[in-house]
């Protein structure tokens, strides 16, 4: 390359005419580098005539297609990319340099005007004569004269996450305020009563009366179980005149099992619980009801809430996970399930775009559940508003990276692996019997076999296989040997060693003369997996791959072919971009039957679409087969896999010599052979004894497993193929800094649950007890429950919630008792009836100067009309029952069967919630579509919702059901007053009696409408009518 | 018609809100959130001010083109080259190899063949000349009154993702439709009909019903689905056996309900709830009305297609005929789907000629007469009628005779409500592969919409997961050379 320096001097006429925008006036001629290339020697244009040709042809060009996004006069800059100046060009924006100069081809610029890399202008193509003259241009070296820089650059807003910190109340630490003084000393009951009433006095308002003991009877069961009492339970609430008789009955709710459904419920709006995976086809999200479950034992056990946030980021990789009582599986691991709730795709052409928006929502949802803020909207830069970069970010998304989605087989998990550390144990105590006993008998040859182990890599001995290298088993360390279950022991098998080989029921010493991952059939009875959900079209969900299954680390492919050397039959999965829905036209070139063979063979995967991406490889072996992986690597050419074959034939056979020396030492040594037969004997029973115990059955569920240990990139601008720096992990920098996380292997998420968890996170405690708050209260403290950030609400009573927050973390994290706090205090206890007075001055109920009036979730209705139906079937827990499919309800991925329209009288948490298929009732009460964090549900008023409870033939009939119960529970003699069968219904749907005036309503009703239908008081169509009627009044689906 | 005064700015509180709206579909649910501090204007006055955001009750920022939309739904992506953009260039090349001219995106089934021909012919209609193939021989006629929009993209190649996007202006689930939208910003003009309409003609989009949900906003916006046949709304049918006795336990619910806000209070959920059955009652006579379309005269019936012999083309006539009477009723957006055809969508993978055939058939009358009769009736100037699939499909072939997805460059078109009819904007390269000028993305088709309605697309928010959420994202730019 020919660099020329020009000088250009003072020249007027030069100037003029290089100079063709008046607006940039060439008057200092500092230093301009103009290079200019020319590879055939041929003499550079002179500069002059470069200049001209770029004010003539590609100045005005630029001004007209570009400067409105990438000018220092853009209104707001695009990508940071500046193209008004040739050292805007050469700095470029958030993709790297705009051009480099004299390489068109390597420029952005021509390739985003190409409509390569990106496309450019964005509202059209370029002519081709202008794309040839940018080229052209590049070409020269982009010659641009000099100008003065314009030094007012764009008003930026500058990032300053430590300022935003100490600006916003939520990244502050939690104090422990006193109790603000009041006048009315006689009216407070509990803490919370003292900042209640401290904040209504000074806003010169009153608290309202307590609440009648019968609303607030209703009020404790629908809040904490979400079940109306029956009519005993009120009767026996309100006969008991005790002080403590509210203290009571809120006990026993808090240790009913309907709590857990209740506050279940809640949490599921958290976690956008669902049981298929939306997109196209609706695919089910197999065994998420297992996480459901979960979630409800955890809630009605009062699971310390830093447990329970442990379990649920990083419950897989507890020391001591937390059994189940009756059962005894691991229940932590169920935790992790809640990650891989959200929607996945299942042909997505932007595979690598796919996993960046699927890892986007786990973020979403994790960081608006625990923490209260939006960490997604720093997904493509930093947050517009609070103190959260896009390091942050990607920080928290190489936790996601490093993890990955399993099947776990949770009942057998601990059971196996407690059986796999005690085969270990017994196979090493007979090795060590043996070991001397060769070393006694053919001390040469055991010591030349020995020298093999651990052996040598091929690829050290060949550096030419440097490139093509994933994973040697014979050399595998614990960061590279990574499998779910025990099929394939606790390390590979290495080169010369010997173990206990069992086929067709005898045993004998066996030597191994391969190194390689292999299963041993100590496991065979694992394999029968839980039958498959039928709306399931995943090609490697049939795949017996639970507790079964051998991973290869993640690498980055760099060739399309991927070869395996292999023995057995399974089957390997190539898991790329972490996409797993492999239903579609794409990506089934990712899944390979290894085919039978004889020995040892080379399997190949075509992988040449995905070149550049990051994946592993899964192998798992068929039903009660036996699968060895050697090793993986990928581009060998013919050459290389030949020469990897000589050398491990070479190994093989060094081995194999000794082997067959040993084994003649043995048989001529009788004392040894007999020993060796006596230990393989005893080995064996062992070995058999141990076997027996094993579980071989296992219930599924979705969990977490650690993958390879590695950081993100920064996506730049949230483009997935524009990776930027990689950061690593940690936590957000606003609360423990910018330094990385201390992680060494693995993915590092138990250390992310204990930083969410740390005492000086102010995050976690605020953001639990104001979701507490918020379902008690009718409104959180902060009334945007999942956004603590600067445009989320300000805490109405910042000192209360600090107060909560203290007492939570001081006493033990019980999520029972901070509801048994918040419920027993006289701030709940408050009528829901309004003062005028009040109203005036705070319309909205800021202040809490009553209770407010709830309306009960579509959930709730139906629960409770099942409930006083006399119909609600209270088993817990097990599958879902199928939604039930209205003709309305259509589209692709519909289920082949619709679900019983009574959902078999279970509670409604125990309904199948189909992404693409969700119940109408439920959505028309606003039942969230379960895509985000929803922790505070809309409550809206639709028509639909006042058809359904008039004319859903269920509903309806569920009302009738309540009619001709009411008519057994109160028989009437001839000529009795029905007031008693009104009372009673009174009493089951709105824990009252009915006032005077209402019963007379009633009787009227009941008068009239027999009248009118040829009916009489005694006939069961009159009560189920008037049953209908009580459904449809207002206060059936409020609360007071 | 002067339409600002059907709607106005801003009121001062709730109750004077329904006072002067009495209890229009989605402002009902409007006023019960007002109350809520965590959504309203007036919240954030008192805990955080915060003058970014915005609020639905925003009425009409400038005044509006169009009251109405009728959203004619092309599921499966129709083909741009074989309808509305004709390319001489397949012809030349038939059978070549695609990768000799261009370069070959990514494709859904990865099984992408030679350049493909368009199997139509093209003609040119009225007096703006517009080419329109054989497939559409009654749109065609409607030629001046279309404007044509040759250089859409969309940024997903995949159905769900396209389907969502189009409707609700991101590709995820989860996100108000567009009908949801502007109910949610602008309320409707009929009291006893949803603002917002889907009539299923029988294929709901990959994605589901969804594409029609309300997002995070309140479920009051969310798409209401109806049948173009029998009772057309789920619930809408009493179980009573005689109205006398529904009326008589509606009159005693009141009664009761009457009674109970005299003991314990009440609130504005409760008087929203109360004011539902009312709206609930109305509507129960109301579809029966929308549906009594054999009050049509024969002419008009005929005209829609309701006596074709094809039976999607019936179905479509249906809807289209149940699109012009909501319309006539006020209601503010309403989407028609495709009817089922021997075949599939317009998503022909395979057997481009017969599917496209099938599909079109079924739609081009139905189409045509509702242009014709919204234009007699005077209503096509203030409707705004946008035919659209989720993108459109290659030029090269998928396997011997079908198209792959193609989200590049495709055709959509509107008409009345304000549109400049009679034009094409935008054009695609000499193939059909890729929008070369004026490219217009899905967020521009938003804002402009949302523009011809009235509206602002950058100030009708909703404060979502510590954001303003628009239907436009952070993006979409008025086009307004669409703008007559």
């Amino acid at each position: 390359m020919l660099e020329i320096r020009i000088r250009l001097f003072q020249n007027s006429q030069i100037i003029n005419a290089v100079t063709r925008f008046a607006s940039v006036v060439l008057i200092c001629l500092a230093c301009t580098t103009v290079r200019s290339q020319d590879d055939q020697g041929e003499p550079s244009k002179s500069i002059v005539e470069q200049l001209e040709f770029f004010e003539k042809e590609i100045r005005p060009l630029l001004v007209e297609h570009c400067f409105e996004c990438h000018s220092r006069k853009a209104g707001r800059i695009k990508a940071e990319l500046l193209l008004d100046s040739r050292q805007g060009m050469l700095k470029g924006g958030d993709s790297g340099p705009a051009i480099v100069a004299s390489n068109a081809d390597e420029s952005l610029l021509i390739q985003a005007v190409r409509y390569d890399a990106f496309e450019m202008p964005p509202k059209g193509k370029l002519p081709a004569k202008e794309i040839d003259a940018l080229t052209k241009w590049i070409a020269m070296g982009a010659p641009w004269p000099a100008e003065i820089a314009s030094t007012e650059g764009p008003a930026h807003d500058v990032f300053d996450l430590q300022d935003r910190k100490e600006k916003h109340w939520a990244w502050q630490p939690i104090q422990n305020p006193p109790r603000p003084p009041v006048v009315d000393q006689d009216w407070p009951k509990s803490a919370i009563d003292y900042f209640i009433l401290s904040g209504l006095e000074e806003a010169g308002m009153r608290p309202a009366n307590q609440a009648d003991k019968a609303s607030l009877v209703r009020r404790l069961f629908f809040d904490l179980i979400g079940l109306p009492p029956s009519p005993d339970q009120v009767q026996n609430y309100l006969a008991n005149k005790s002080e403590d008789a509210t203290k009571q009955l809120v006990d026993q709710l808090l240790e009913s099992q309907h709590f857990g459904e209740r506050w279940g419920r809640h949490w599921l709006d958290l976690v956008r619980y669902a049981e298929s995976r939306g997109h196209e086809f609706d695919n089910d999200a197999p065994y998420a009801y297992q996480y459901r479950d979960y979630v409800i034992r955890a809630l009605n056990a009062d699971l310390p809430y830093d447990q329970l946030v442990r379990e649920h980021i990083a419950g897989d990789l507890l020391k001591s996970p937390r059994l189940n009582l009756a059962e005894n599986f691991n229940e932590s691991i169920l935790g992790t399930g809640f990650w891989h709730l959200g929607e996945w795709v299942h042909s997505p052409v932007d595979i690598r775009k796919d996993e960046s928006d699927r890892f986007d929502n786990m973020i979403d949802v994790m960081s608006k559940a625990f923490l209260g803020v939006t960490l997604s909207c720093a997904r493509c830069h930093d947050h517009k508003f609070d103190a959260i970069s896009t390091e942050d970010y990607y920080s928290i998304s190489g936790f996601l990276q490093s993890s990955d989605y399993r099947e776990v087989a949770f009942e057998s998990l601990e059971h196996n692996r407690n059986i796999g550390v005690q085969l270990l144990e017994l196979d090493d105590k007979f090795r060590e019997q043996v070991r001397p006993l060769l070393s006694r008998v053919a001390p040469t040859a055991f010591e030349e076999m020995s020298q093999h182990y651990p052996p040598q890599t091929i690829a050290a001995r060949d550096p030419s296989l440097a490139d093509c290298w994933i994973v040697d088993y014979a050399t595998a360390d614990t960061k590279e040997f990574l499998s779910d279950g025990q099929l394939f022991g606790n390390r590979p098998r290495r080169l010369g060693d010997f173990y206990l080989s069992t086929t067709n029921g005898t045993s004998k010493l066996a030597f191994s003369r391969f190194s390689a991952a292999v299963t041993d059939n100590f496991w065979n009875a694992i394999g029968k997996q839980e039958a498959n959900s039928p709306n399931q079209k995943s090609r490697i969900a049939g795949l017996p791959r639970s507790g079964r299954t051998l991973r290869s680390p993640t690498f980055t492919l760099v060739n399309g072919s991927v070869q395996c050397r292999v023995q057995g039959q399974g089957h390997m999965v190539a898991c790329v971009d972490s996409h797993r829905l492999l239903a579609g036209p794409l990506h089934g070139e990712t899944v390979l039957a290894i085919p039978k063979a004889d020995g040892y063979q080379w399997v190949t995967l075509d992988l040449n679409r995905y070149l550049g991406h990051r994946l592993h490889l899964e192998f798992t072996p068929a039903v009660e087969s036996m699968l060895e992986v050697q090793l993986v690597v990928q581009g060998a050419s013919p050459e290389q896999i030949k020469s990897i074959e000589n050398s491990r034939a070479q190994l093989s056979n060094q081995v194999a010599r000794c082997v067959q020396r040993i084994e003649s030492a043995i048989q001529t040594d009788a004392s040894v052979s007999a020993k060796l037969g006596e230990i393989a004997e005893t080995w064996t029973k062992e070995r058999t004894a141990l076997q027996q115990q094993i579980r071989t059955t296992s219930r599924l569920a979705m969990a977490m497993v650690d993958g390879t240990s590695e950081d993100e990139h920064v996506l730049i601008r949230g483009n997935s193929s524009n990776p930027g720096q990689v950061v690593p992990r940690r936590f957000l920098s606003a609360i423990d800094g910018p330094a990385p996380m201390p992680i060494g292997t693995g993915s590092g998420r138990l250390q992310l649950a204990e930083s969410i968890n740390a005492p000086d996170n102010p995050l976690t405690p605020r953001v639990i007890v104001n979701r507490v708050w918020h379902h008690l209260m009718g409104r959180g403290i902060v009334a945007t429950t999942d956004d603590f950030g600067v445009l989320g609400q300000r805490p109405s009573h910042p000192d209360l919630l600090d107060h909560l927050a203290t007492k939570f973390l001081s006493e033990g994290r019980s999520i029972k008792k901070m509801i048994r706090y918040v419920v027993l205090s006289k701030s709940y206890q408050m009528d829901s009836r309004v003062n005028p007075a009040a109203m005036e001055i705070d319309p909205k109920n800021q202040y809490w100067h009553h209770h407010p009036q709830k309306r009960l979730e579509g959930e709730t209705i139906r629960d409770a009309l099942l409930s006083i139906a006399g119909r609600l079937d209270p088993t817990m827990n097990g599958p879902s029952i199928p939604v039930h499919l209205t003709s309305f309800m259509d589209g692709r991925g519909r289920p082949g069967k619709s679900g019983p329209q009574d959902g078999l009288n279970r509670r409604s948490i125990y309904l199948e919630v189909r992404r693409n298929f969700l119940s109408p009732m439920f959505v028309a009460f606003d039942t969230p579509t379960p895509f985000s964090s929803m922790g505070r549900r809309n409550v809206s008023n639709v028509p639909s919702q006042a058809l359904i409870l008039m004319n859903d033939p269920f509903l309806t009939e569920l009302a009738s059901a309540w009619g001709k119960r009411a008519c057994n529970a109160i028989p009437m003699a001839e000529a009795q007053s029905p007031a008693a069968r009104v009372n009673w219904m009174y009493l089951t749907a709105f824990a009252r009696e009915a006032s005077p005036l209402e019963l007379n309503a009633a009787i009227n009703f009941l008068e009239k409408h027999a009248s009118q239908n040829a009916l009489t008081v005694r006939d069961e169509a009159l009560w189920e009518d008037f049953a209908h009627a009580l459904v449809n009044k207002k206060e059936f689906i409020f609360q007071r | 018609m002067n339409h600002c005064n059907r709607f106005r700015p801003t009121p001062v509180n709730r109750r004077e809100l329904l006072q002067r709206f009495g209890s229009g579909f989605g402002l009902t649910a409007l006023a019960s959130l007002m109350h809520d501090p965590a959504y309203g204007s007036e919240a954030r006055q008192d805990l955080n001010a915060d003058p970014r955001a915005g609020m639905a009750n925003h009425g009409l920022h400038h005044p509006a083109k169009a009251i109405s939309v009728i959203f004619l739904y092309m599921d499966g992506g129709p083909s741009h080259v074989d309808t509305f953009d004709p390319k001489p260039m397949l012809d030349k090349f038939n059978g070549k190899d695609p990768s000799e001219f261009f370069k070959v995106e990514a494709t859904q089934f990865n099984n992408n063949g030679k350049m493909l021909a368009s199997p139509w012919k093209f003609q040119q209609y009225g007096e703006c000349g517009l080419p329109v193939s054989d497939l559409f021989p009654n749109v065609a006629r409607c030629a001046d009154d279309l404007c044509l929009v040759r250089s859409m993209v969309s940024e997903f190649p995949e159905h769900t993702f396209a389907n969502y996007f189009l409707h609700t202006g991101s590709g995820l689930q989860g996100r108000p439709s567009m009908g949801a939208w502007i109910t949610y910003g602008l309320g409707s003009v009929n009291q006893n009909l949803p603002g917002f309409v889907v009539v299923n003609g029988g294929l709901v989009p990959p994605g589901g019903l969804d594409c029609f949900g309300s997002g995070f906003l309140p479920a009051s916006y969310q798409g209401s689905v109806f049948k173009p046949n029998g009772t057309a709304v789920a619930n809408v049918q009493p179980l009573e056996k005689s109205a006398e006795r529904q009326r008589s336990k509606l009159d005693f619910i009141n009664e009761l309900d009457r009674l109970a806000s005299d003991q314990f209070g009440t609130n504005d959920g409760i008087e929203s709830a109360i004011r539902n059955y009312e709206l609930a009652s109305q509507m129960q006579t109301a579809i029966p009305e929308l549906m009594a379309i054999e009050g049509e005269t024969k002419a008009t019936q005929s005209m829609y297609g309701l006596d074709a012999a094809y039976e999607p083309t019936r179905i479509f006539a249906t809807e289209c005929l149940m699109a012009r009477r909501l319309v006539e009723r006020g209601v503010r957006f309403i989407e028609l789907t495709c009817p089922s055809v021997s075949g599939d969508r317009w998503d022909q993978h395979a057997n481009l000629k017969e599917g496209h055939e099938n599909n079109a058939r079924a739609v081009d009358q139905p189409i045509a007469a509702l242009l014709k009769d919204l234009k007699q009736r005077g209503l096509l100037d203030q409707t705004l009628v946008v035919w659209a699939g989720e993108f459109g499909r290659t030029p090269f072939a998928q396997g011997a005779n079908g198209r792959d997805h193609n989200p590049f460059g495709f055709t959509i078109w509107l008409a009345g409500g304000g549109v400049k009819s009679g034009t094409v904007y935008g054009q695609t390269d000499e193939w059909g592969y890729k929008a070369i000028e004026d490219r217009t993305e899905m967020h521009d088709l938003h804002a402009t919409m949302l523009h011809l309605l009235g509206v602002d697309h950058t100030r009708s928010t909703f404060r979502f997961g510590g954001r303003d959420m628009r239907l436009t994202d952070v993006k979409g730019h008025v086009v307004h050379k669409l703008i007559g």
